[in-house]
């Protein structure tokens, strides 16, 4: 099957200064997208420095020669714009959405903060309390999350991989001044980003204007290459984590796999769909529907450069026999081992594909997000416009043989979550380490639901109302 | 680094602006009545779906909360002719999207496809919306998801805080209840759904909205025939019950021990959606706190450091409506918070807004509003809201002009008008023993609650004295089993002492100042040889005592009565 998407018409051009730039207009809405993105994520962290990448972050809000500290949160919103940063394992991104006229002003700040970034030791302690207030709303307050990041732990071995982007309080202690200025040094050049330019614009006059902005920036020399290779084998098989806060237990599979835009990926990221992605999902109708086993299976694809992870987390209803529900599970997973999808499920991956890739074109800021990526991971942004093909061509074999070789096997992570004090019963009672084989589930409580298990890599910045007084579902108050 | 580039000292001045065309909305109403709104937009071979029904929770029977957002969301559990599965299976197989849910105020019936599509689709909504058959299993199934995922909500504390607001500030009207009970979902059946269905959801109280890659003529037509059989029935009554007026401002503690923040709601009652005073309202709270260069952001995060984001919250529904600031922050600034947010609320109601605030603030609305229309998700959206909080069809069109025509003066007299810090309510979820005194200065009373949403008892007008002695405890662990103890405290000449004994260890507290019959301390407890460190925070109320008890982040509640 052919499917034509509209295409992006994606420009590209490097600067002098190694400033890589895409542009793709499109003059439907009076508005323009601005992303950035630097090469540097928490993989690129020091040992004792985790979390240091995003609380850099934060210190990109915090004033550069020409604008003051917060200004840039003001003028954005000032101009009717939205922004916000994130920082992942793999990147960290910039980026605004403005009425399309003020165009200059996104690149008159985000110049700014590249030439000139202003640190100092005030704007750094205040930075480190939002990010540790950060750390403590969204992952220490919150049930199953900081299973998520020892998950992580168990998956990879090699420390660049294994540890969370949000990083540990005492490292965020210990980040001093200094560190600030060569973390800036080093990663936050020119030659180490891409900047994107995605809406309604005129093509001459934003490279007039970029030249204007960024052309005098200087290049640094080349950070030094971080080493993200791992061995096959996961280093853990079975392990129980303890959550205070977890009114119940619950348990996650891991898997390592290989990196993004090989071809196993796209097969097992397509595998993954079939198992865990939405109502037809295939442990959802068995699981959650048919058997009414467990409150809610979830699955998702951590997606790097490097080895990337596949996981799986259920909440088993109580007095269910946990077991059995992994031994569920597995099957399952053999079943598409072994037999492969079905020409059913082959026509709704394709129909799927379809739809997202159409429906993703529509917003500029995810336009512009997407090209950065393409651009700043493979030097190839028109891959926005054929990424599509590569999963098309992807056969029910190849699904097949990828989840026989990647998934269906013993080669994984285990990880029990407990109730703390269930846990510590536990202890007393067999004091002694797990046998090996399935964990034993106490007595519990109801299982609960998780609020987002999956939202670890990306940490956002400070933009958004995590936590709104409203029902979810009720109007946010701003929407008109 | 200098700089010689001296165009980077100053902002640069924007383009000339391109104009904004706002995409066309066509409406009609259908012979049965049903009111029908298209866009038609051919950039993108997608189409969108919308029916929006004026029935939300706040109609939920009385003793039968949840009722439309569970009925929403059976809606694609089966239909006369088709199973869920089978429901799921075809619109997974074209790749479309199907799905249903309610609010207070409304409820929503999604779809989406690629135009290849959209009459598939179209024909699949068509049916759970008209043919829902509620099978028994699935029902029955909803109802026990809902009692877990109700479990899990009690453990989040903004889930504590909402529901708290709610209950205060709405008082009789329903926007008060915000989830079941465990009881009230063991008595739905699935008669009450269909007669429900039956009954509320008719066309003369909903609009079809489409957006997409569609013809008007041709989808006109389409949607004629597939609702030709669905009939008008009774139109919904729009009496409300008035909410509480509030005459001097308390607190509302709901205390989770050992909580790692304390999350604040400090509430006044506000407008509805459709009051004059909106556009005012709207632009005093962005100058309050709507966004992260408001000055509640700019105070509690960017100068204190107290907070990840504080944030005002214009909370402007149907009938009814609050407006409230928020923001979780750490335990020990609780106080120092509270002082941060009674600033600023006075603030905005003494000092008139600068010039530059209104005109910053008029900037941003009318910036931003162009965004929501580069998606057809968005353009729907914004027209499902104008239509079922009864806004004018010209909204749209009008809205910028709106915003602008808003004044100094009028921002001031909103600003006095509802933002009320003498009769605010302050809701806090967090550590009662940590904040109780940080929270005193700040209200003229404090209501404690358990996280279950239970009153309890408070000690203040309790004597001080008297706490000297031995306290027969239970300390609940959370496998549910209760260990006994003894608290003793006793008076030594240098102040008060306390320990612990119990058959799983002792505990030597040491000194202890005891305030409004409380006290909090770290200590160590002496187990099977080990010494775990322990926190204790105690509170005495005559005869009784209570408290938690926190060892290894578990913490353990206890109660007890004097020896």
């Amino acid at each position: 099957m052919t499917f034509q998407i509209p295409s992006a018409n994606v420009e590209q051009f490097t600067l002098a200064n190694g400033l890589r730039v895409v542009l793709s207009q499109d003059h439907a809405v009076p508005v323009v997208s601005i992303a950035v993105y630097y090469d540097v994520g928490s993989r690129n962290e020091k040992e004792g420095r985790t979390g240091f990448a995003h609380l850099f972050e934060h210190m990109m809000f915090q004033g550069s020669e020409n604008v003051p500290k917060a200004a840039h949160f003001q003028y954005i919103f000032n101009a009717g714009g939205t922004m916000n940063g994130t920082t992942s394992t793999e990147r960290t991104n910039y980026f605004e959405t403005l009425p399309s006229n003020y165009l200059p002003l996104a690149f008159w700040l985000e110049s700014d903060r590249m030439r000139s970034l202003k640190v100092t030791q005030e704007n750094l302690d205040n930075q480190r309390n939002a990010v540790q207030e950060e750390k403590r709303l969204r992952y220490d307050n919150q049930p199953y999350v900081n299973a998520f990041l020892r998950m992580n732990e168990l998956i990879f071995t090699n420390p660049a991989n294994a540890h969370s982007t949000i990083g540990s309080m005492e490292d965020l202690d210990d980040a001093t001044i200094d560190d600030v200025r060569e973390f800036f040094r080093v990663y936050y050049a020119p030659n180490n980003a891409v900047l994107s330019v995605v809406g309604d614009f005129d093509g001459a006059q934003a490279r007039e204007l970029i030249e204007k902005y960024f052309a005098s920036i200087p290049a640094q020399p080349l950070p030094p290459s971080v080493d993200v290779s791992e061995k096959e084998e996961v280093a853990i098989k079975n392990e129980i984590f303890n959550d205070p806060l977890a009114p119940a237990p619950a348990f996650v599979l891991g898997w390592k796999i290989p990196a993004r835009r090989t071809p196993e990926f796209y097969a097992l990221s397509l595998g993954g769909t079939l198992l865990f992605d939405g109502d037809s999902a295939r442990l959802y109708q068995k699981l959650v529907k048919g058997d009414e086993s467990v409150v809610s299976i979830e699955g998702g694809i951590d997606e790097r450069r490097g080895p990337s992870a596949f996981y799986i987390f259920a909440l088993p209803k109580p007095g269910e026999e946990v077991a059995e529900i992994r031994e569920k599970i597995f099957a399952e997973i053999k079943s598409i081992a072994t037999e492969g999808p079905s020409d059913e499920e082959m026509e709704k991956l394709r129909n799927s594909l379809c739809n997202d890739a159409v429906r993703g074109r529509q917003s500029t800021m995810y336009r512009a997000q997407r090209l950065a990526e393409f651009a700043l991971y493979d030097s190839d942004p028109s891959l926005f416009d054929n990424e599509l093909d590569h999963y098309l061509s992807v056969t029910a074999a190849d699904i097949k043989n990828s989840v026989s070789r990647f998934i269906d096997v013993d080669n994984r992570v285990v990880l029990d979550i407990i109730p703390v004090a269930a846990a510590e019963e536990e202890a007393e009672v067999a004091a002694s380490p797990q046998p090996p084989g399935e964990t034993s589930q106490p007595a519990s409580p109801a299982p609960q639901i998780p609020e987002q298990p999956f939202s670890e890599p990306e940490t956002v910045h400070s933009e958004i109302p995590q936590i709104s007084a409203e029902p979810v579902k009720d109007l946010a108050d701003t929407q008109l | 680094m200098t700089s010689t580039e001296t165009f980077r000292s100053q902002i640069p001045a924007p383009l000339p602006p391109h104009p904004i065309v706002i995409p066309a909305a066509r409406e009609t109403v259908l012979s049965n009545g049903l009111n029908v709104v298209v866009v038609e937009d051919s950039r993108l071979p997608l189409v969108n779906y919308r029916l929006g029904l004026r029935v939300g929770s706040s109609y939920d029977p009385p003793g039968s909360p949840s009722l439309t957002d569970l009925l929403a969301g059976l809606l694609p559990e089966g239909t006369e002719s088709r199973t869920s599965r089978e429901i799921a299976d075809q619109t997974a197989r074209v790749g479309a999207s199907l799905s249903a849910g309610a609010n207070s105020d409304y409820t929503i019936v999604a779809a989406s496809a690629l135009k290849q599509f959209s009459e598939q689709i179209l024909d699949l909504m068509a049916e759970v919306i008209l043919q829902p058959s509620f099978p028994e299993n699935e029902v029955e199934l909803a109802k026990q998801n809902t009692k877990e995922s109700l479990r899990q909500q009690r453990a989040q504390p903004s889930f504590l805080a909402t529901e708290m607001v709610s209950k205060v500030m709405f008082g009789e009207h329903p926007y008060s209840i915000i989830a079941p009970t465990p009881e009230s979902l063991d008595r739905l059946t699935r008669d009450e759904f269909v007669r429900f269905h039956q009954k509320k959801f008719v066309p003369n109280n909903g609009v079809f909205i489409v957006s997409g890659d569609v013809r008007f003529e041709e989808i006109i037509a389409r949607l004629e025939s597939l609702f030709s059989t669905w009939s008008s029935g009774e139109a919904l009554s729009t009496e409300f019950p008035a909410t509480p007026k509030r005459t001097k401002r308390s607190a509302y503690l709901v205390d989770r021990p050992g909580s790692a923040q304390s999350n604040i709601v400090i509430a006044n009652s506000g407008i509805t959606r459709s009051n004059p005073d909106y556009f005012p309202m709207l632009l005093m709270h962005t100058v309050l706190g709507a966004t992260a260069s408001s000055r509640l952001f700019m105070n509690l995060r960017e100068e204190k450091g107290y907070t990840y984001g504080a944030y005002s919250n214009l909370d402007a529904r149907r009938t009814a409506g609050t407006f409230r600031s928020t923001a979780e922050v750490r335990t020990a600034v609780t106080g120092d918070s509270l002082k941060e947010f009674f600033y600023e609320l006075g603030r905005i109601r003494d000092d008139r807004v600068s010039d530059k605030e209104i005109n910053d603030a008029k900037s941003y609305l009318t910036g931003v509003f162009p965004i929501r229309l580069e998606t057809q998700e968005g353009l729907i959206d914004q027209l499902v809201q104008i239509k079922m909080l009864n806004l004018p069809f010209n909204y749209l069109e009008t809205y910028r002009d709106r915003v602008q025509a808003v004044t100094v003066e009028e921002i001031q007299r909103v600003a006095n008008a509802y933002v009320r810090p003498d009769e605010a309510a302050v809701i806090i979820v967090g550590d009662g023993a940590a904040v109780m005194d940080q929270i005193r200065p700040y209200a003229e009373e404090i209501e404690t609650y358990t996280t279950a949403g239970k009153r309890k008892e408070t000690s203040r007008s309790a004597p001080a004295a008297n706490v000297v002695g031995s306290w027969a405890i239970e300390v609940e662990t959370p496998l549910g089993q209760a260990i006994p103890a003894t608290l003793t405290v006793s008076s030594e000449p240098t102040g008060l002492t306390a320990k612990i004994t119990s058959e799983m260890g002792d505990a030597d507290i040491g000194q202890i100042e005891v305030n409004n019959n409380a006290f909090q301390k770290t200590a160590a407890i002496e187990m099977h040889g080990h010494s775990i460190e322990i926190q204790l925070a105690v509170q005495f109320d005559h005869e009784q005592v209570e408290g938690t008890l926190t060892m290894q982040n578990s913490s353990m509640p206890f109660t007890g009565s004097k020896l």
